[in-house]
């Protein structure tokens, strides 16, 4: 009984261990071969688990956002799985790092489809990424939830059948911001644009919206992806001298130009205005460099009911992550995860057009979802419409994370991008194949 | 005449930015320099040295641990200033440390395929950053500056930052150190011989494991200086080493491999190209570098500086 556990290992000699090696591998040969056929069936008469594949950036310039949704999802995963799961199967995530980068979100989803069997794919940030997974998707008749990726053009031009867009677009915040900001601010507005397809897109219907409203763009500089140093911009800028500054500014590179703004205290000269700020992109980063005015989804402390609770699931089920309380994007997976597997449920059916048409016109309630208004799935683009909150940095903190001022709610029907449903051109159910896992 | 001058005074502070900017690349570019002119070794782990080197002296600058707290409270009362000094100067030492054995575990590939040491720094530069991410976690953070070189200063109608002028100086003294000490001491004499016939060295009875230790060393403490003098301006992350390892890469090829003054000419390039493409042709900005990589390697395939070395320099 005293005796150590390391006194009583035995370490074998190499002669011991390749016969008992060789020995085991006889005796559990019968079992595999000639039984394999059999066990598929056994295992698809247990009910065989429900694989959900999360095509979400580990690496990158959206690799923190990435991680928060990855948890959103997760936690909506063992909200069902604590229930018994969905339609008697136990639902299963595997998680590919999609690095940022829209080859590697193509061959992520192809594998995942056609190697792990999944019966649906969850997530993507970057846009570019977001439309190469979601070609593979329809290719298969996967249905792809795309949790955070906002160009315009995902529920547009690029948009699919088998594709759900979750996140408020680059269209709906301009159309929450700039007629007010051109008031307040000015006319004079220069765009801050990242260089890739949400970047222009959603710079693009800021214009449009800024020169509808009487405002003039003196200029457009585009910021190549991965961009760590501004300072030839923000001279540029000095030079310019607009009154407004419109940024489509996203993960590391919003954080890096967010610092040398303040290097320069350039936020006190000009008006800043961040199409949509990703909670993660901001967190941590200190008050002086959350400045100027920002579109959000969610804010952990919005005076509703169940917000609380939200919030003390996320600190339970995830304790000691370096983001202490949930922000918009861990808001988006969780609901787009959660509600995909209501419509499973509700369908009774892992089948593709089965569950697409359980979430095609899909109303969601604001008390269900956390948000001032009613949420609903635009069926001809499949964009989820809900409320759009303006923020900026909260000089009256009731905690230290307690960083947003909320300035307003705007209702999703003042904000609708009437050009997505122009250019969406959905596949009919019959081009798009079946899909069933 | 004026019509001349205006575009020229619009000009300038690029130009002035784009030195500035070069001089910070060319910082980067010295302990990669180094490493490959002596030891022939592409230390892909770089990148992952540099952002090493922020982490460390974020933990000396702004220490976050559970013990000893009335020692840590004493040492967090000291002004920022000194922290950051302390970190200036213990990040290259724990992280020159940590390059003595990483290159212990390289010894094995010298005189081997030229691919060995490269998927051995590579892998290196992985297990780092993921090391990094384990012990720091994910998130941004952002190291403490003392307020005399923090904020802004005003240089005509323009405003610059005081801390790019600070980080730019500092680029000059560490060029300005590493010549004189490769130029005027006996150790950077050794060194030299090392580089150039290293079978005499060893005849000579100089120690060449030392001598190689020391130089590997010497490289990664400068990648580690490097990236606290950056971490202000381009925060910190644990992927940030990516974002050093290409340019430094580019600076020592543009500029001749050894080459002590080509990586300083190539990063002041390469700077100026950066810095007056954001500013005039803001999308060919991150392009613009590898354009210019293009046109001098497709005229001197051996770089602007590519016969001479660190050594001859």
């Amino acid at each position: 009984m005293s005796q150590t556990k390391e006194s009583r290992i035995v370490l074998p000699t190499r002669r011991k261990l390749l016969k008992a090696s060789g020995l085991a591998l006889a005796s559990a040969t019968p079992f595999f071969g000639p039984w394999a056929h059999n066990r598929v069936w056994a295992q698809s008469a247990q009910a065989k688990p429900l694989v959900i594949g999360l095509t979400m950036d580990a690496s990158g310039q959206y690799a923190a956002s990435g991680g928060e949704e990855r948890l959103g999802a997760m936690m909506a995963i063992k909200e069902f799985n604590d229930k018994g799961g969905v339609l008697g199967r136990r639902i299963e995530a595997i998680h590919m790092d999609t690095e940022t980068t829209p080859a590697t979100g193509s061959r992520v989803a192809e594998r995942m489809i056609t190697r792990n069997e999944v019966a649906f794919l969850v997530g993507a940030l970057h846009s570019g990424v977001a439309n190469a997974i979601s070609q593979v998707a329809q290719k298969y008749g996967c249905v792809f939830m795309n949790t955070n990726s906002s160009s315009p053009t995902e529920a547009g031009k690029d948009c699919h059948r088998t594709k759900f867009v979750w996140d408020g677009n680059g269209t709906n915040f301009a159309h929450a911001i700039v007629k007010n900001a051109i008031k307040v601010n000015g006319r004079n507005w220069v765009l801050l644009t990242n260089d890739y397809v949400w970047g222009h897109n959603t710079s693009k219907a800021t214009r449009a919206i800024v020169e509808a409203n009487g405002g003039k763009i003196v200029e457009e500089l585009l910021v190549p992806q991965n961009t760590r140093d501004f300072s030839s911009y923000l001279l540029k800028l000095q030079q310019l001298k607009p009154q407004v500054v419109a940024t489509a500014v996203g993960g590391d590179d919003i954080k890096a130009l967010r610092q040398q703004v303040v290097q320069l205290n350039l936020q006190k000269s000009m008006a800043w205005i961040n199409n949509q700020q990703d909670w993660p992109d901001v967190y941590g980063l200190g008050p002086e460099s959350i400045f100027g005015v920002f579109g959000t989804t969610w804010y952990y402390r919005l005076d509703l009911p169940g917000v609380k609770e939200f919030v003390a699931g996320y600190q339970k089920q995830f304790p000691g992550m370096a983001i202490k309380v949930p922000g918009n994007v861990y808001h988006n997976a969780y609901m787009c995860t959660r509600e995909l597997l209501r419509c499973v449920e509700e369908a009774g059916s892992t089948n593709n057009l089965a569950v697409i048409k359980k979430l095609e016109g899909r109303r969601m309630s604001a008390k269900d979802r956390m948000q001032h208004f009613d949420a609903w799935i635009d069926p001809t683009t499949h964009q989820v419409q809900q409320t759009i909150y303006m923020a900026s940095y909260n000089d009256a903190p009731a905690e230290k994370d307690d960083i947003f001022k909320i300035l307003a709610n705007v209702d999703p029907k003042e904000v609708v991008d009437a050009d997505s449903v122009k250019s969406c051109k959905l596949e009919t159910y019959e081009a798009t194949p079946s899909y069933q896992q | 005449m004026d019509t001349l001058l205006g575009p020229l005074l619009q000009l300038a502070p690029h130009l002035a930015n784009g030195i500035s900017l070069g001089l910070l690349f060319a910082l980067i570019a010295l302990g990669f320099m180094l490493i490959v002119g002596v030891m022939e070794t592409i230390n892909l782990a770089h990148g992952s040295l540099f952002a090493l080197g922020m982490y460390v002296a974020l933990f000396v600058a702004a220490p976050k641990l559970g013990w000893f707290p009335e020692l840590q409270a004493a040492y967090l009362a000291l002004p920022v200033g000194t922290r950051y000094a302390v970190a200036l100067f213990a990040a290259p030492l724990v992280v020159g440390v940590f390059g003595l054995l990483l290159e212990l575990c390289l010894r094995r590939t010298y005189g081997r395929d030229p691919l060995y040491g490269l998927l051995l720094t590579f892998g290196a530069a992985l297990v780092i950053e993921e090391l990094i991410r384990l012990t720091w976690g994910s998130n941004e953070q952002q190291l403490p500056l003392p307020q005399s070189i923090s904020g802004a200063f005003m240089l005509g109608d323009l405003i610059y930052s005081r801390y790019r002028v600070f980080a730019s100086a500092f680029a000059i003294l560490a060029i300005a150190a590493l010549w004189l000490f490769l130029e005027r001491t006996p150790y950077g004499a050794i060194i030299k011989a090392g580089a150039h016939d290293s079978e005499m060295v060893r005849a000579l009875g100089i120690n060449l494991s030392r001598l190689r230790s020391a130089v590997f060393a010497l490289g990664v403490a400068l990648a580690a200086i490097a990236g606290v003098v950056m971490a202000p301006i381009w925060g910190i992350r644990p992927q940030v080493g990516v974002d050093a390892v290409v340019p430094a890469f580019l600076i020592i090829v543009l500029g001749g491999v050894g080459s002590l003054w080509g990586a300083v000419i190539a990063g002041l390039l390469v700077g100026l190209v950066v810095g007056l493409t954001g500013a005039y042709a803001s999308e060919w900005s991150l392009m613009s570098m590898y354009l210019l990589f293009i046109a001098v390697v497709t005229f001197r395939s051996r770089g602007l500086f590519g016969k001479k070395s660190a050594l001859d320099a």
